[in-house]
């Protein structure tokens, strides 16, 4: 415990130095102004932020990816409670209430509870990942081939069953992704397969372009062809952010609740935020002592409704941090860029990282901390400044989306058929939204399934071809007895009328 | 006559998808040493997964369409106009960036897409395409090192 201590004292030391605090601010407010801004979420803010990874130290890289990967939750908050339009898919619960409460007047007392809740949510999730992502990392070490692919089968299932309304269309995506991943050269041979003579596609698809192709291009695509022209309508007005003694009372059991739903719902691959927010405000309503402030009573709109969700959302997204950094398996789309881009430095996130990059993977848990802070004081005094960015017309908005994308594409590799790939795989993402197919398993699943392959041939390898070895193995065991399990989850959720959207 | 003719598209590119991958994996070397399964396999199986996919999504788009999907068919309301705009934006930029250079081709991006979205303004949208691709520019090629082609004649 004490040798954790003093790692995190180390990474502070990191995370202090004034350039990573620089890359941390720039993080911080990239991550705001896209958490703001609908349309456009972290996962492709990520990806189009990859080409920094060939010039940046990775510390400073990866702390910056970090803090707009932080920065998106806490942002979402403030489109969801002033517009009623929530910026990312995990604000959706913050809307029902926090937008009635500001029509009512208290749009300032929503805003102060979201961004407090948040920062305490996050500094709690981010003191778990502490205590808990070495001790996860100790005992993956035991892990071999074996345990390493049943866990990805695991991380597929629940990533592609899980979210989105239909089962068969989230693993449709998951085969799109995997087929995708096949691309290239094989791992362990090298032999290139799928290239059809085209030389672009020796090195594979790179996934920025494929995240950006569906999450910018498709976004775009889709809203100019079916979404209305008009802006969506009156913006609430900004009221005084001071909670009054009656709020700060209703929100501490709130936020701590939700951090205690968000933080294990992020450390499982269960695919983003959504299942514990939506947890989160349910329970909130059963405990509640103000029932009839509720939105679906007729209510004022009542501030647990709003604390609860926006701490689930953020302890989900340190919790996510928590198998990202020990396994290597990612949990949502934005996870599965971030892996990419330590792979872009030849860092393999996974047990032995705590090993090999010990002084980067604690800089990066510390600048975390930082983070956090910088954030509240972001989101709560200059909640107004950001709120202005909501007034940007929407075709300069989507235009500039697309510019930027398009500059993230190109970068990467100086090459036009890369633009026109994109805009091919824009098109395959309108067909997916149009379909309610969800994106994110594509995204998991290309860069899962090459990594996955890999595992599946050493494991055989070492069994002598035994496929049992997946069965013998307690812990693979495990994993793969789960992964039947997580298989019927969707189906009890859509008993229950639950139905998941996913995160972009 | 068929009520899902899109859906059943998309099952039947499911499908086709699945064959590629098939004739692909046919043709790589199965050896696979101590493992028994070699380059061709994993082929194979994500060939075989497309094939069940297709076939489970062909059964629903013949029965009664894709399971809870609110959408359905309905493309008619479509603006391809404006998506027209967003696409013509999107693969000029991607024929031209290399002749007339970074900056120009972005703005040409930004002034269309922002047509379709039905802005009216073109000169004001050049002027803040122009404005949002400069800095970008800098920033890429001095900041970062990546090469973005100039404009003609490396002027800037």
């Amino acid at each position: 415990m004490i040798e954790t201590w003093n790692l995190l004292l180390g990474g502070f030391a990191t995370a202090i130095q004034p350039a990573n605090l620089m890359w941390a601010f720039i993080g911080c407010v990239l991550g705001t102004a896209i958490g703001v801004l609908p349309g456009i979420g972290p996962a492709l803010t990520v990806a189009m932020l990859l080409p920094i990874t060939a010039k940046v130290d990775p510390s400073g890289a990866l702390i910056m990816l970090c803090g707009v990967y932080y920065g998106a939750a806490y942002g979402g908050s403030t489109t969801s409670i002033l517009m009623n339009t929530p910026g990312e898919s995990s604000s959706i619960m913050t809307a029902l209430e926090g937008n009635t409460m500001a029509k009512h007047g208290r749009a300032g007392p929503a805003l102060a509870t979201a961004a407090i809740g948040s920062f305490i949510a996050g500094t709690i999730g981010v003191l778990l990942l502490t205590l808990f992502a070495p001790l996860v990392a100790d005992f993956a070490l035991k892990f071999g081939p074996a345990e390493f692919f049943s866990l990805m089968v695991l991380a597929f299932v629940t990533v592609s069953s899980v979210l989105g309304a239909s089962m068969v269309r989230g693993l449709a995506s998951l085969s799109l992704g995997l087929a995708i991943g096949l691309v290239g050269m094989d791992a362990i041979a090298g032999i290139p397969r799928y290239t059809g003579n085209v030389p672009e596609f020796i090195d594979g698809i790179e996934f920025v372009l494929v995240a950006v192709g569906l999450f910018a291009v498709g976004e775009a695509l889709y809203n100019v062809l079916f979404e209305p022209k008009t802006d969506p309508g009156t913006r609430n007005k900004l009221s005084s952010i001071w909670m009054t003694r009656d709020d700060w009372k209703r929100s501490w059991p709130a936020w701590l609740r939700g951090t205690a739903i968000g933080f294990p719902f992020g450390s499982v691959p269960a695919g983003g935020a959504e299942i514990p927010t939506f947890l989160s405000y349910s329970t909130e309503r059963k405990l509640s002592k103000h029932p009839k402030d509720f939105s679906s009573e007729g209510g004022k709109g009542a501030i647990e409704g709003v604390a609860g969700p926006e701490a689930a959302n953020n302890a989900n997204a340190a919790g996510a941090l928590v198998p990202l950094l020990t396994l290597g398996i990612p949990t949502s789309a934005t996870a599965a860029i971030l892996i990419g881009a330590f792979q872009n430095y030849n860092i393999q996130p996974g047990p032995l990282l705590f090993q090999t990059s010990g002084p980067l993977v604690w800089g990066l848990i510390a600048s975390l901390y930082i983070g956090n802070l910088m954030l509240l004081v972001l989101n709560l005094p200059l909640v107004g400044m950001w709120a202005r960015l909501l007034t940007i017309p929407k075709p300069q908005l989507y235009a500039g989306i697309l510019v930027f994308a398009s500059i993230g594409v190109y970068g990467m590799r100086q090459s036009s058929f890369d633009l026109f790939l994109m805009y091919v795989i824009g098109v395959i993402g309108v067909i997916m939204r149009r379909f309610d197919f969800p994106v994110a398993p594509v995204i998991v699943g290309m860069i899962l399934g090459p990594m996955s392959e890999k595992q599946l041939r050493n494991a055989l390898s070492i069994s002598q071809g035994d496929w049992l070895i997946f069965f013998k193995q307690p812990i693979a065991c495990t994993f793969m007895v789960l992964t039947i399990l997580v298989m019927f989850v969707p189906m009890i959720l859509r008993k229950r009328g639950v139905r998941l959207s996913e995160d972009d | 006559m068929l009520k899902h003719p899109v859906q059943l598209a998309i099952a039947i590119a499911f499908l086709a998808l699945a064959a590629v991958f098939a004739i692909g994996a046919s043709q790589l070397p199965s050896d696979g040493g101590y493992a028994g399964v070699g380059s061709s396999f994993v082929p194979w199986v994500v060939s075989a997964f497309l094939a069940i996919i297709g076939l489970l999504l062909a059964y629903q788009a013949v029965t009664t369409g894709f399971r809870s999907l609110d959408a359905g068919d309905a493309i008619g309301s479509a603006d391809r106009r404006g998506a027209l705009w967003v696409s013509a934006g999107i693969l000029l930029m991607a024929a031209l960036i290399t002749r007339i250079g970074f900056v120009p081709g972005a703005t040409i991006l930004f002034v269309c897409a922002a047509r379709g979205f039905g802005s009216v303004r073109p000169l004001r949208d050049i002027v803040i395409g122009a404005f949002i691709s400069f800095p970008v520019f800098w920033l890429f090629t001095l900041v970062l090192d990546v090469n973005l082609p100039r404009l003609i004649n490396d002027w800037l």
